[in-house]
């Protein structure tokens, strides 16, 4: 048993990543885990390393007795075994539980902008007409906030139709939640959680953490004594969506 | 063209190779059909709906999916080098480019990246592969340090992301360059380089060394299945540890550290130690650090991080020691701390 767990381990896990990975592709949710830069060249290498597992299994038709394997210590073997389970029960899970994107659990565990995605969006909008500023997402807005509380800069500038999940501010649960999306470089491993605070008391009633809203409203001074956030947008209409079938922001 | 002899291996390969038919295509197919299910099982099951798993379970294994994900090509592609280094390129094409002093071979082995713009997880199996091939170990160690810095994907996405702004370019690209052959002539000094490697490697060096066995297509594929077998299941743990420690670390323990020159540079390697990612990107990822943490700790993390962190202890667990990795990791990081510290005092 050693030996075959030991020779098919390795084709039996490339074999079933790269399937996953195919079919993340196909049905369009290799975005959930990595930055759409490399879909072309994930699904290449994951079609040539089938290509091999077919080939692999195919030989192990006229595949001799090989007596060149190296002798393994009974430690090592059991060392083994034991990395090829759970490496086998981690790929079962990636089989058969459903792909979901980063919660706020990991929002709050990485502290929402703790760090700056975009250090040009005062200065790009700063002379942006009115279309551009409705089209802002949570990443130009945090950007913006991040570098200003002057109210003024926000006087001719409403935010529209800004899309992300709900996360409690940790200051301020009762009255303001972020509106937030994961910004990703590579892949999920290095997403960063941006948000804009909305001031709204008793949100949690109607609007369950984690799930999708679509905000609309104007910039003001926050009326909450505890949070931190000196501006919080003042809504003028909350609603829930459907999560984008893109939820990071690349 | 090679001159063919008929030993007995070679009559028995040509019996096998009558016999391709039937018996291979059922097994193909059935390797196919398996593929198929897989994909079949995977379609169903996201049918289900919302797992039930608590968040950070959720996470996890979000996470650790998305460094496998990340990696799965990289690997593929790695291996695919590493066959073609072994099966498919003569042998003396690689050693006869190599100058005979060993610092000058070292030297020239730092920039084998600029040609083999793999990132790091794709070099473990093509350092092997290079050992096999008669590279010495510290010679492997060399390639195995420079190769994901001094690569052209790197270095064109460092620039993208700070220009030439705090010398942070140069001092990553030189950073990278002296620590792979202060560290290739370091280990050069081991009177026995071959207790270095793991055991299992060690033997299996030993035990190739020379014949091979059936033809160029049989060596290709038992190539892919050993070297699969070898580092899948690294790659796997080494993600699922990966994802383990960021969901249970808080972020801004580290961030806190930022803005003080020495702890800056150390809570820099911590989170290029933890994160693991691919030198072919990893300047993105902290440029929006850049405007907190001093230029001396995005230097440190950039040098760092490709050569050391924890997906790849695991990969190169499989090719080197626990003992040859833990010096390996404390010379990589005393020379990248003292880098670090270099830049934020002189720039």
């Amino acid at each position: 048993m050693w030996s075959s767990v030991q020779r098919w381990r390795g084709v039996a896990l490339i074999g079933a990543t790269s399937a996953v990975a195919v079919w993340l592709a196909a049905s369009g949710q290799l975005v959930l885990y990595i930055h759409p830069r490399y879909i072309l060249f994930t699904v290449t290498m994951a079609a040539i390393a089938l290509v091999l597992v077919v080939a692999a299994v195919a030989s192990a038709a006229s595949r001799r007795r090989r007596d060149d394997e190296a002798p393994v210590s009974r430690g090592e073997r059991a060392l083994g075994l034991t990395a090829a389970a759970i490496a086998g029960a981690f790929v079962i899970g990636m089989l058969v539980i459903p792909p979901a994107t980063l919660s706020t659990a990991t929002a709050q565990q990485r502290q929402i902008n703790a760090t700056a995605a975009d250090l040009d969006a005062l200065d790009d909008a700063a002379d942006a007409d009115d279309a551009t500023v409705a089209r802002f997402t949570v990443r130009e807005w945090s950007g913006i906030l991040r570098q200003t509380s002057d109210l003024g800069f926000f006087a001719d500038k409403p935010v529209t139709d800004l899309i992300g999940f709900v996360a409690p501010d940790p200051d301020d649960p009762e009255n303001v939640f972020y509106i937030s999306r994961f910004v990703i470089t590579c892949c999920a491993v290095d997403a960063q959680p941006l948000g804009v605070p909305v001031h709204q008391p008793g949100w949690q009633a109607e609007l369950p953490v984690d799930s999708w809203v679509r905000v609309s409203g104007e910039f003001g001074a926050n009326p909450s004594e505890s949070s931190l956030q000196p501006l919080v947008v003042l809504p003028d209409a909350i609603e829930a969506v459907e999560q984008p079938s893109e939820p990071y922001l690349f | 063209m090679t001159v063919r002899l008929e030993t007995p291996q070679r009559r028995e390969d040509h019996r096998d190779s009558r016999r391709w038919g039937a018996r291979h295509l059922v097994a193909a197919g059935l390797g196919i059909v398996g593929i198929i299910a897989l994909i079949a099982l995977r379609a169903t099951t996201a049918e289900s709906g919302p797992s039930g798993l608590p968040d950070a379970a959720q996470d996890l294994l979000t996470l650790s999916t998305s460094v496998v994900i990340e990696s799965l090509p990289f690997i593929v592609l790695g291996i695919a080098l590493s066959i073609l280094v072994q099966v498919w390129i003569p042998e003396a094409w690689m050693l006869r480019i190599l100058p005979m002093n060993p610092w000058g071979r070292r030297a020239v082995i730092s920039l084998f990246g600029m040609f083999l713009p793999v990132c790091e997880c794709g070099n473990v199996p093509l350092a092997r592969g290079l050992v096999r091939r008669g590279f010495t170990i510290p010679e492997s160690m060399v390639f195995l340090v420079a190769a994901p810095i001094l690569n052209p994907v790197t270095i064109l996405t460092t620039h993208a992301a700070f220009g030439f702004d705090d010398g942070i370019l140069v001092a990553r690209l030189l950073g990278g360059f002296l620590i792979a052959n202060v560290l290739g002539w370091l280990f050069s000094l081991h009177p026995e380089p071959e207790s270095l490697l793991a055991g299992r490697f060690a033997e299996e060096c030993r035990i190739d060394d020379g014949h091979r066995h059936g033809t160029r297509a049989e060596q290709t594929v038992d190539l892919f299945v050993r070297e699969s077998s070898i580092l899948m299941p690294a790659l796997v743990i080494g993600a699922l540890i990966a994802g383990g420690i960021q969901v249970i670390v808080p972020r801004d323990v580290l961030v806190a550290l930022g803005s003080d020159p020495l702890f800056s540079v150390l809570a820099m390697m911590a989170l290029a130690f933890v994160i693991s990612i691919c030198s072919n990107v990893d300047a993105f990822f902290i440029l929006p650090f850049a405007s907190t943490f001093l230029p001396g700790s995005i230097v440190a993390f950039l040098v760092f991080g490709p050569i050391i962190d924890i997906k790849m202890l695991a990969l190169m667990r499989t090719t080197y020691s626990t003992r040859t990795l833990l010096r390996v990791t404390l010379v990589v990081g005393l020379l990248s701390a003292v880098l670090g510290l270099v830049v934020n005092f002189v720039v």
